[in-house]
């Protein structure tokens, strides 16, 4: 029998060029509100760190330093990889011990510190997610394999660089609102427009940061989560989903196939559809990558996302607000904190608890984390829903 | 016995090589670009692998005739992974075939703007030195 799992509490680090903290700093700062909400160790039974990529620190077997410096030390963890949705998969899989009766309450911890090499480097680093073999020796970064994708979408459906700018805009609007993110500061358009190249058609507005930071999240079963609270989040929905691995391969450039898999398993699990959806939190790394989300959530159909951009529907007054804490974009993106990171937002907006009101969405009952591992191998989709 | 020639793919080395991508490398160095075949159940790869996807069998390789395909993506790389920075900016390109295989390659002598469904040709090349080999595309 499966149990019912809530989200019952969350921390969040200060996203950025963190050079006044190591991971194991970044990790207590994400646990110190849950610790100060009364959440102590003694109350966890088990933690699941998210840490993507360990050869930016050189930092091994991060979840036994993690777990002895929060003060978790004789309590069961482990570490959990896959990629820029290492956070989500890290959810998933305490969500599976706990709903199973293995635990009862887990911590779920997304740190990443990247900053410790140069941008060349950690751009080396990440492109070696790619085909070691066959897309690897042709210099193939992560926004190359991105740019791909944009290449595409912008030759089928004769689509301007505009609407990408226009993304970066909005993300850089809420990202200002945001004191936790990496580059709080808003952009006009004409500057998100004509920025340097990075990979055409992607320029550096198009692309997400390099940050460090951390997050977490406290998950409980449905019979304990009154001890912790008396505002859950219910996870309602999972949908996990994979792609090619080699982008080449796959039958379409315009979506990601493991994307449009996992937001159908989570809607299904959930027993609800896109238009019931508050709010979505979506792995922007880059602006096309938050266009193909709108099409791949069910937010619009093929070819129409532009249309949600255009009318501003991606607002938090608007149809379905997105990314309105700045997203991967302006509040940053390190690796394993991202999709916890995601987890705390959604949380933080149902609970009306936005830092400002001016970023703070209305009523979410429903609300949506799209989390894209590499450029689409691993996907995850939650649903999230209010409990109060 | 004669010692085999040392041989990487692209301008940047995995050296990995296993005696089946070695063998793909020295067609490669004769200017062949080959695919591969499931002796079982016929599904070709491009590029190859030695194992079957569908049912893991032993594939063998056979040479791709086709020379001429249609661009189906690109992106001009102007903020390179640390090992291909000499070389930016430079442009990758998802070449497809008329039988539907795709090749992901550089495109090496642009003189404007790459545009999608545009013809390619294709191309070999080796460094000075003739250690690495490569396809590449040309317009």
């Amino acid at each position: 029998m499966v149990r019912r799992v809530a989200v019952v509490a969350g921390g969040h680090s200060k996203f950025g060029k963190r050079y006044d903290a190591t991971m194991r700093e970044l990790c207590a700062e994400a646990y110190k509100p849950i610790y100060d909400e009364g959440i102590t160790q003694d109350r966890i039974d088990a933690s699941v760190l998210s840490y993507a990529a360990s050869q930016f620190t050189g930092q091994g077997a991060g979840s036994a330093l993690m777990a002895d410096y929060i003060g978790l030390q004789e309590k069961p963890h482990l570490r959990v990889e896959s990629a820029c949705t290492t956070g989500t998969a890290s959810l998933r899989a305490a969500w599976g011990m706990v709903a199973a009766g293995l635990y009862d309450v887990m911590l779920v911890m997304g740190v990443e510190q990247m900053n410790r090499v140069s941008s060349a480097t950690a751009t080396e680093y990440m492109s070696r997610a790619g085909d070691m073999r066959w897309e690897y020796p042709y210099g193939i970064s992560f926004p190359a394999f991105y740019a791909l994708m944009a290449s595409r979408y912008m030759s089928e459906y004769n689509m301007p660089h505009d609407i990408l700018a226009k993304i970066a805009v909005k993300s850089h609007f809420y990202g200002a609102q945001n004191p936790k993110a990496h580059l709080p500061k808003e952009i006009p358009f004409e500057e998100a427009n004509n920025a340097i190249p990075i990979c055409r058609p992607l320029n550096l507005y198009d692309c997400s940061l390099i940050t460090d930071g951390a997050a977490a999240v406290v998950i409980a079963a449905e019979d304990r989560v009154k001890e912790f609270t008396d505002r859950p989040m219910w996870i309602k929905g999972i949908g996990a989903g994979a792609s090619e691995n080699m982008i080449q391969d796959r039958p379409s450039l315009t979506t990601i196939p493991g994307a449009k898999r996992a937001a159908k398993a989570a809607y299904k699990m959930a027993g609800i559809e896109p238009k019931d959806i508050n709010m979505a939190q979506v792995h922007d790394c880059f602006t096309i990558a938050e266009l193909i989300a709108y099409e791949d959530c069910g937010f619009a159909e093929p070819g129409k996302g532009p249309e949600i951009v255009e009318n501003k529907e991606n607002y938090i007054d608007g149809r379905i607000p997105v990314n309105c804490d700045g997203g991967l974009k302006s509040k940053g993106h390190p690796l394993g904190a991202t999709g916890v990171s995601m987890t705390y937002e959604i949380m933080k907006q149902m609970r009306g608890e936005a830092e400002k009101s001016s970023r703070q969405i209305k009523d979410v009952k429903y609300g949506l984390a799209h989390n894209v591992g590499q450029s689409g191998q691993f996907v995850n989709v939650f649903i999230f829903e209010r409990g109060w | 016995m004669a010692e085999k020639k040392e041989l990487y793919l692209g301008y940047s080395t995995d050296k990995a090589i296993t005696p089946f991508f070695q063998n793909w490398l020295e067609f490669l160095d004769q200017e062949k670009l080959m695919k591969s075949k499931c002796g079982k159940c016929g599904a070709e790869y491009l590029p190859p692998r030695q194992h079957c996807q569908k049912d893991m069998s032993e594939c063998t390789l056979a040479e791709v005739s086709e020379r001429e395909a249609k661009l189906y993506s690109y992106v001009i790389v102007d903020f390179a992974p640390e090992s291909l920075s000499s070389k930016q900016p430079y442009v990758v390109a998802i070449g497809e075939f008329p039988s539907g295989l795709r090749l992901t390659a550089h495109i090496t002598n642009l003189t404007s703007m790459p545009e999608v469904g545009m013809k390619l040709k294709l191309g070999f090349d080796k460094s000075p030195d003739g250690k690495m080999v490569t396809y590449r595309w040309l317009v």
